[in-house]
């Protein structure tokens, strides 16, 4: 079999004149996805030189959720685009040296994009899905990947700037930069083409996103959570996984507050004496998953009151499990400060079920979901 | 080249560097990472690519006239989508433990979504072909 040449493509879908206009849409997306994963990094991250916000409370909710929704976009149109530029693959290889070496620039740049981009969807789509047939830690790569995958993209975007000027100041059927064999009718018009190329991205959106939106929750019949669990939130982490039943269910259960030599421990049935509140925050998943729920418990600031600790303090969240990343949390100072965060004890009215993290969880508004401790033993200050 | 294109390359270049001094040093497993990343490319280029030529080359056969266009912009539509719903679709990452993952009914879902395009797909076809007969 011998390797196709470029020319061997004929059809005149194949234009830069499409690519332009998908690849304007995609490069959004992914632009969209690295401002969104920036900031649900930086939220996962232990120190904070600028605090993250406590609110809008919903405000992680939405950028996670942007964040999985245009990746989920970014399929078909990373896809088409693909296509379109596909024969350039086998173009042939410049004579001369200095357009030889431009070329081999460009292809390796290429090469790294393609590799990036199809690495982002991927790994995220299957970290969607909490399914990891990989051993790097997703959480690295993922986000190593995207600085490759948006250098790369700029990279490419500096080279074929005169390109996708002219051809998007252009009608879309316009052949001024076709390659010469690309002359013989698609299935489908420019046009068509395209439009496909959107029911496709949009689609892609509708039939995921309503692990996030509510709205939605019907019709995305791919989506990784229908949206139910007790008290109308779903679990990323049942209690038997962390293996902390036994912990957890133990009648010699204290949470353990801790400012240096001040030590208080506390039963859950004390902790039911306290200052009760109620607050309705979401659990938003780094996995794009997300739910409302109507927390009851402790504020943690009353808590930390308990043991003198001073406003503006970052506290240690320690849970039950035995490991895990997030067996030990920082809860930040103006997290712990804010009147909505709350050691949670019931959801929607019940107790707290031992997946959502009996006897007690944290929960304060705007924050990944990773970082609200279950089944928490533990709050100390920081040092 | 234009003062623009030029920072934008410098900076392109500046930010894939980071990207790949941050592999280096904080992937934790560096090689099952190039691996992944190798596979992308090879996956697409060398199946992904080759499967829609020949898919391209048969349905221009086999299909008539009236029938191309909608099917194109059908495959376009579900052949991304089939991809998408590869995770979903295998349940790969299930758990026993958690029913509140993964707690659909993927395949009734995907069947769903295979038999609205072709409805799409077959309505549209005949108001084409109706249309070209006037």
């Amino acid at each position: 079999m011998k390797l196709p040449a470029e020319s061997d493509f004929t059809s005149r879908l194949r234009s830069a004149a499409v690519t332009a206009r998908v690849g304007l849409w995609l490069g959004m997306c992914f632009l969209i996805c690295f401002v969104t994963g920036l900031i649900s990094h930086y939220a996962q991250n232990a120190d904070h030189p600028l605090p993250f916000p406590a609110s809008p409370v919903w405000g992680y909710r939405v950028t996670q959720g942007l964040h999985v929704s245009t990746g989920s976009a970014a399929v078909p149109l990373l896809l088409v685009k693909l296509w379109t530029v596909y024969p350039r693959l086998f173009r042939r290889p410049e004579r001369r040296l200095r357009p030889l070496l431009l070329d081999a620039l460009e292809r390796g740049s290429i090469l790294v994009l393609v590799a990036a981009a199809v690495f982002q969807l991927a790994t995220g789509l299957a970290n969607a899905a909490q399914w990891y047939p990989w051993t790097f830690s997703f959480r690295s790569a993922h986000y190593a990947v995207s600085w490759l995958a948006v250098g790369a993209l700029l990279v490419h975007v500096a080279v074929k700037l005169p390109v996708i000027r002219d051809v998007l100041g252009v009608d879309v059927e316009a052949t001024d930069h076709d390659r010469p064999s690309a002359t013989e009718p698609g299935a489908l018009t420019r046009r068509g083409l395209l439009r496909a190329t959107w029911v496709g991205s949009i689609g892609a959106v509708v039939v995921t996103a309503g692990s996030t939106v509510p709205l939605l929750r019907r019709v995305s019949v791919l989506g990784v959570r229908s949206g139910s669990g007790p008290g109308g939130v779903p679990i990323n982490k049942s209690a038997a996984a962390a293996r902390v039943v036994a912990a957890a269910t133990h009648p010699d259960y204290r949470l353990v507050l801790v400012n240096g030599r001040r030590t208080k421990a506390i039963t859950r049935a004390d902790l039911l004496t306290l200052p009760q509140h109620v607050e309705e925050l979401p659990i938003a998943c780094v996995e794009g998953w997300s739910a409302s729920g109507r927390w009851g418990g402790v504020r943690v600031r009353d808590l930390l009151d308990l043991v003198g600790v001073p406003a503006g303090t970052d506290v240690l969240v320690t849970s039950l499990q035995g490991t895990g990343p997030y067996r030990t949390t920082v809860l930040h100072g103006n997290f712990a400060d804010d009147p909505r965060t709350l050691l949670a004890l019931s959801l929607d009215g019940e107790p707290l079920s031992l997946d959502h993290g009996f006897p007690a969880r944290v929960v304060a508004p705007d924050r990944p979901g990773v970082l609200q401790t279950k089944w928490v033993s533990r709050i100390e200050v920081r040092t | 080249m234009s003062t623009t294109r030029w920072c934008l390359g410098l900076l392109g270049t500046a930010l894939a560097f980071y990207g790949g001094w941050l592999l280096l040093t904080r992937g934790h497993d560096l090689g099952n990472a190039l691996v992944w990343l190798a596979a992308g490319v090879v996956l697409h280029d060398g199946v992904l690519a080759l499967v829609t030529v020949a898919v391209g080359l048969a349905a221009s056969r086999l299909l008539p006239g009236p029938a191309r266009a909608p099917v194109a912009a059908g495959l376009v539509v579900l052949g991304s989508v089939t991809l998408l719903a590869i995770p979903v679709l295998g349940r790969f990452g299930a758990r026993a433990d958690n029913p509140t993952l993964l707690d659909r009914d993927y395949v009734a879902g995907y069947l769903g979504l295979v038999a609205l395009t072709a409805a799409v797909v077959g309505l549209a076809t005949l108001v084409g072909s109706r249309r070209r007969r006037r």
